[in-house]
């Protein structure tokens, strides 16, 4: 991979985001398939249980809740996801995962609670002022921006443009240079999605699956420091589904933290080090993958008694 | 039948004042509609208020020309910030309903009994443009014609076309300029999908009323175009149909290209006026049944205008991106 694509020069001033250098982020093999590894050191001394506090976490949520009509969708009483790890946010359709992406990534707005990002307490939450922040989120149905080219779509992520600057925007003088380094990097992170090929072409010209790749080399070109993907491999053709989780289990060992939400368990268990999972709304359980999915509290929950006899 | 009168008709109202009017509106919705996605379906208020602007400042308050072409543009920016704040967080629908009521309210109250002493009301107010004309460099006495035939103007409407169709020329300049940087990106991306650009930073309501702001005030312009035409505004002159036809010429054009609006102002002024002449004409030369020339007669504009429609339903079906518009752009559409 090229190294070009680790955080950004021109975002020395989210250095403190990044993971501290003396081993958060451990130079190992990523976690087999099987699941059996856990990827993060620091969260191997993390007790498995809801809430349970982490050592370094990007996110702290207390007491968030949303109700739409009668149905509470999202009622967390504690929740904290560790820096430079990978979460799967595990639960039924209808536990609230998506519910809860929108309330955190400030697309809901929240009934009760507050949460922090990044060691700063969010307050009055705006989905483009937490974006700005380095929280960078997808969604579940992909949202390419048909007409505009597949580069454009990438380009768009780029952080801090002074070109987007009305004043600034007919002189591209002003603005020409850092449009050619975005550029470059827009040409890389399409290289390593696969979509080089297809950069001049239309987004709404791609297959559902390179939407996906999409979505999240535009997320990528943000400069996040920590990416939320919600379902990143649905529908997803195997072989892609494939080279995403290896890109994504590669944005860790970049220093990203991610969070994920998904429904196959053999993604959840092959890159993922560490699980939530919700049900009704609730965290009901929390653990390495290796842990959860045993869980009789996430199997009545979530797997079903049968399925989850059968995968032993 | 002579076609060279009914070219000629045809192609001065392509090249008229009313085709300026028409492209800056147009150019203007192209910015709201056509790369931002707003439905903007009250564009007239904006001319109006551009036309009304410039009219009041002189006939009323009896300031300078150039003086009342700041406040006609200044009430148009005005508008779209006061109509944006509170409507640009509205779905599109809602959003569209909006501004067709607001223009609406604006032409009522300007032309109601009460605002006679300020806006002429149901009169049409005029005033004196001759700080325009004393500029026109063309010789301008009683038999002085440019132009062939039917095809022809007096050196003062030659002059307001003149720098009408450079000020479009440099309107569209500057959207092309505006478009193609990345502050243009950000404006398709919120037409394609407004919560992709919020996920990503963009603030989105600032980037709308950016736009509100820049196509309104493009509309403004040819408000103010239209008042110095006539010296003067007339209420019944900015009816919602005015919306419409810019509608009409920026979809005929091409939405989101940078000559459509153009061409399609030009076009439908050239069609509307074709149709209007050719039917004159018929109806002249007693071609027709008595019961069908009484029918047209005297109805010809609307019937052009209805032709128009029907011109516009054909291109949609045989070329629905307009002149210059992309065909696979369009097709994204229906998938």
């Amino acid at each position: 991979m090229p190294d070009e694509l680790t955080p950004q020069a021109d975002s020395e001033q989210r250095e403190a985001a990044l993971p501290p250098a003396d081993g958060g982020v451990p130079a190992i093999e990523p976690a087999p398939a099987d699941g059996g590894v856990p990827a993060i050191e620091p969260i191997l001394t993390v007790p498995h249980e809801p809430g349970a506090p982490k050592p370094d976490p990007i996110l702290e949520v207390d007491g968030l809740s949303r109700s739409f009509g009668g149905l509470l969708a999202v009622d967390v009483d504690h929740l904290e996801v560790q820096r430079g790890a990978t979460t799967a946010l595990i639960g039924p359709n209808g536990a609230g995962k998506t519910t809860l992406f929108n309330l955190l990534s400030g697309f809901e707005r929240a009934d009760t609670g507050h949460w922090s990002f990044n060691g700063e307490a969010v307050t009055n939450p705006s989905a483009d002022g937490l974006a700005r922040k380095g929280m960078i989120r997808t969604f579940q149905l992909t949202k390419s921006l048909a007409k505009l080219t597949v580069i454009d779509n990438v380009l768009l992520g780029a952080p801090r443009q002074r070109g987007e600057k009305l004043w600034a925007a007919p002189f591209p003088n002003r603005w020409r240079s850092q449009e050619e380094a975005n550029t470059e990097r827009a040409e890389a992170l399409l290289e390593r999605f696969n979509l080089a090929h297809m950069r001049d072409e239309l987004a709404g010209t791609l297959s559902g699956g390179q939407r996906k790749l999409l979505e999240v080399a535009r997320a990528l070109m943000a400069d996040p420091v920590l990416i939320m993907l919600d379902e990143p491999m649905a529908g997803v053709n195997p072989a892609l589904a494939q080279s995403l989780m290896h890109h994504i289990t590669q944005l860790v060992y970049e220093g990203l933290s991610v969070v994920f939400i998904e429904h196959a368990m053999d993604v959840v268990t092959g890159i993922s080090d560490w699980v939530v999972v919700l049900a009704q709304g609730q965290v009901i359980a929390e653990g390495p993958p290796w842990k959860v999915i045993h869980d009789d509290q996430v199997i009545d929950a979530y797997l079903g008694r049968r399925r989850a006899g059968a995968a032993r | 039948m002579d076609f060279s009168i009914i070219f000629g008709n045809a192609a001065r109202a392509a090249f008229g004042p009313e085709a300026v009017i028409l492209a800056l509106a147009a150019i203007g919705l192209n910015v709201h509609f056509g790369y931002t996605g707003l439905l903007n379906i009250g564009q007239v208020g904006f001319l109006l208020l551009g036309a009304y602007g410039t009219s009041v400042s002189v006939a009323t308050f009896g300031w300078s020309l150039w003086a009342g072409v700041v406040v006609g543009l200044l009430l148009s920016v005005a508008f779209a910030v006061a109509l944006g704040i509170p409507t640009l967080r509205l779905n599109t629908v809602m959003f569209a309903m909006v501004t067709i009521a607001a223009a609406e309210i604006i032409r009522i109250l300007i032309g109601s009994t009460d605002a006679i002493g300020l806006t002429g009301g149901p009169l049409s107010v005029s005033f004196d443009a001759g700080a325009f004309y004393d500029l026109n460099p063309y010789p301008d006495g009683p038999h002085d014609r440019y132009g062939i035939g039917t095809f022809e103007f007096t050196g003062q409407q030659l002059w307001v076309i003149t720098v009408g169709w450079l000020l479009v020329a440099l309107v569209t300049a500057g959207v092309v300029m505006l478009v193609r940087s990345p502050w243009g990106r950000v404006l398709k991306s919120i037409r394609e999908d407004q919560d992709a650009a919020r996920s990503l930073g963009k603030n989105v309501f600032s980037y709308k009323m950016q736009a509100l702001v820049i196509g309104g005030a493009i509309g403004g312009m040819g408000g103010v175009i239209d008042a110095i035409k006539t010296s003067g505004a007339d209420p019944n002159g900015f009816r919602p149909q005015v919306t419409f036809f810019a509608y009409t010429a920026l979809l005929l054009g091409g939405s989101a290209t940078y000559l459509g609006p153009v061409l399609g102002a030009v076009l439908f002024w050239f069609l509307r006026e074709w149709i209007e002449s050719f039917l004159r004409q018929i109806v002249e030369e007693a071609w027709l049944p008595d019961v069908v020339a009484e029918f047209f007669d005297g109805a010809e504009g609307v019937i052009s205008v209805a032709m128009v429609g029907v011109a516009l339903i054909l291109l949609m079906l045989l070329r629905p991106q307009g002149i210059v518009g992309n065909r696979t752009e369009m097709q994204l559409d229906a998938r």
